[in-house]
């Protein structure tokens, strides 16, 4: 279902709208929140004001948490939520020289914007500093490039990255936070000396504390999730099928659709680029079998409605293709049977009109079959389709891929 | 009108409100939140309009050269919404005034000379880092992302071994 805009359920042309709604939230519980005092904001690091932290890391948790729910719901596709990507030193050293820049500055950019527009003089400075901090860092952009894109480890998840589950890594730092703000408010007290009395008028936090680990520790319990490798398919029920034939699809089917330019199929080329983008089937898209499972072709293979099918030259780059495809738990996956070289030997070799006298009624009926359909492509009726079709079948998997402009 | 009121909203009130328009956000558009990608809309729209032949020769300004107007985009929406709803609670809460925010034993133009160094640093290591606190840092922890949360112990880490050393500007 979620997210609306990416999935189509609201009109993109509101995104706009919706950024700015999202932004006056946001911006009001900044400032709510107490964060256009730069000396309130540095509080966080000489121990008289943890604000910074409490509103920070409750923020986190609770987006968190949300966002785990939602998805093992089935509410939110995480296939389409855009999971920061990391570059492992950029990440590193960026966060170094940011919190240089707290520590001098007092804000981040999101505080500083706030402060200044409520009145804070040294706020608007920052911010000035911000631009030429970004001018700098494009000024030098070809000595930082390296360091910039280099490193590159996908859109990693830090569960993954640390070897943990999910829902384990949501409870530890869940417990880690509320122990965090614990111990933080005493070393707050302390340092502001704030009398036994007055911390006993503060409201309990107990509650809600409460709440939040009882809720981490079912979704420990919870089964897995649905579109994870728990349906991973047996082998020996998928040698069974092609064993059986029921993993091909024939050549005859394929051209029947891509003749009639209908959308059942997509068709999905497992050999390398290069004899892709020599040739292909219109309407084809290039992944090979080692690519089958890279997260951002999710939700092609998702659409459970249309058929998936491989194909190669011949049927072996599309059979290891098809083979880790249906491990994986896809369905309504196949191999074109024979590959390309069947079907252009069918197509422009054997396909002759018939012979009326020579062939039974079947034979009679391929063979015109086949004839037509070479007419339609050596006619290129194919030719205009093809671009169109392209796009179409790529659909999915671009609107997933959200640009990402400096990510803050 | 004469005091300024410092009654500010619970912190753990606030931080649940604010996860909850970042899980919105999420829910919408499949993002997050994010202030220092418009600021970088901003320098490349403003650098590439103002001196194009310097502008071309940088990949950094590419986007702009692309056809793509930077000022259209998700960030900036989202900034210029942030700054109506600071305004608004500001206004609200009666603690709109001019004024320099800045340590008791240090002077205005100390204040004002870090201030413009801090912006400075972290106009740059939000470039690194893909997003400063709320883009990497907030956003990265919510979808549990490895580069958002190295980011965002960097920011902290580093912020706790300095600290000392620039005690007089807060203390």
């Amino acid at each position: 279902m979620a997210p609306l805009i990416p999935q189509g359920i609201i009109n993109p042309e509101l995104t706009l709208f919706f950024a700015l709604l999202l932004g006056i939230g946001f911006g009001y519980v900044l400032e709510q929140a107490g964060f256009s005092s730069a000396k309130k904001l540095a509080g966080v690091f000489y121990g008289y004001d943890f604000v910074v932290l409490r509103v920070f890391f409750t923020a986190g948790i609770t987006a968190m948490t949300g966002i785990l729910f939602f998805s093992y719901l089935g509410w939110l596709d995480m296939n389409f939520v855009f999971v920061n990507p990391t570059f492992l030193y950029s990440a590193i050293l960026g966060g170094v020289i940011m919190g240089f820049g707290f520590i001098m500055g007092g804000y981040c950019p999101g505080t500083g914007i706030v402060a200044a527009v409520t009145g804070k003089t040294d706020a608007m400075v920052f911010v000035i500093g911000m631009f030429i901090g970004i001018f700098v860092f494009g000024h030098f952009y070809q000595s930082f490039e390296s360091i910039y894109t280099g490193h590159f480890l996908g859109n990693i998840f830090v569960y993954d990255s640390l070897g943990m589950s999910r829902a384990w890594f949501a409870l530890l730092l869940a417990v880690v936070a509320i122990m965090a703000f614990t111990i933080t408010q005493m070393i707050e007290d302390r340092i502001n000396k704030v009398s036994p009395e007055q911390i006993k008028t503060r409201p309990s936090y107990m509650l809600p504390s409460f709440l939040l680990v009882i809720a981490l520790v079912v979704f420990l319990f919870l089964p897995e999730e649905r579109r994870s490798n728990m349906r991973e398919a047996r082998p020996s029920e998928l040698l069974a099928q092609v064993h059986d034939n029921e993993a091909y699809i024939s050549t005859h089917r394929v051209i029947l659709e891509i003749k009639n330019g209908r959308d059942e199929l997509i068709l999905i080329d497992t050999r390398e680029q290069s004899e892709f983008e020599r040739f292909t089937l219109p309407g084809a898209i290039n992944i090979r079998a080692d690519e089958i499972l890279q997260r951002h072709w999710r939700p092609l293979f998702n659409q459970d409605h249309r058929q998936k099918v491989f194909f190669g030259n011949g049927n072996s780059s599309a059979m290891q293709a098809w083979f880790t495809a249906a491990r994986a738990g896809y369905d309504n996956v196949y191999i074109l049977n024979g590959g390309l070289n069947r079907m252009f030997s069918e197509l422009f070799v054997d396909a002759e009109m018939p012979d009326t006298t020579a062939y039974n009624l079947q034979d009679r009926s391929n063979a015109r079959f086949l004839y037509e359909a070479r007419q339609f492509f050596l006619e290129g009726g194919l030719v205009d389709e093809q671009a169109d079709r392209r796009q179409r079948i790529k659909a999915p998997e671009e609107s997933e891929i959200i640009p990402v402009i400096g990510g803050c | 009108m004469s005091t300024i009121r410092n009654n500010y909203m619970n912190p753990y009130l606030a931080g649940f409100l604010l996860g909850m328009v970042l899980l919105a956000s999420y829910m919408i558009a499949g993002r997050g939140l994010g202030a220092s990608g418009a600021a970088r809309s901003v320098v490349v729209t403003t650098v590439a309009s103002a001196a194009p032949e310097y502008a071309e020769q940088s990949p950094f300004y590419a986007e702009y050269f692309a056809g793509v107007n930077p000022m259209g985009s998700w960030l900036v929406f989202l900034v210029i919404g942030v700054i109506l709803g600071a305004f608004l609670s500001g206004a609200m809460s009666n603690r709109m005034r001019f004024s320099v925010d800045r340590g008791p034993n240090i002077r205005v133009r100390t204040r004002m000379f870090f201030a413009l160094g801090g912006g400075l640093l972290f106009g740059l290591g939000a470039q690194f880092g893909r997003g400063c606190t709320s883009g990497s840092a907030l956003s990265g922890m919510a979808v549990l992302s490895t580069g958002g949360i190295l980011t965002m112990m960097a920011i902290f880490g580093t912020g706790y071994l300095i600290a000392y050393f620039f005690r007089k500007l807060w203390t």
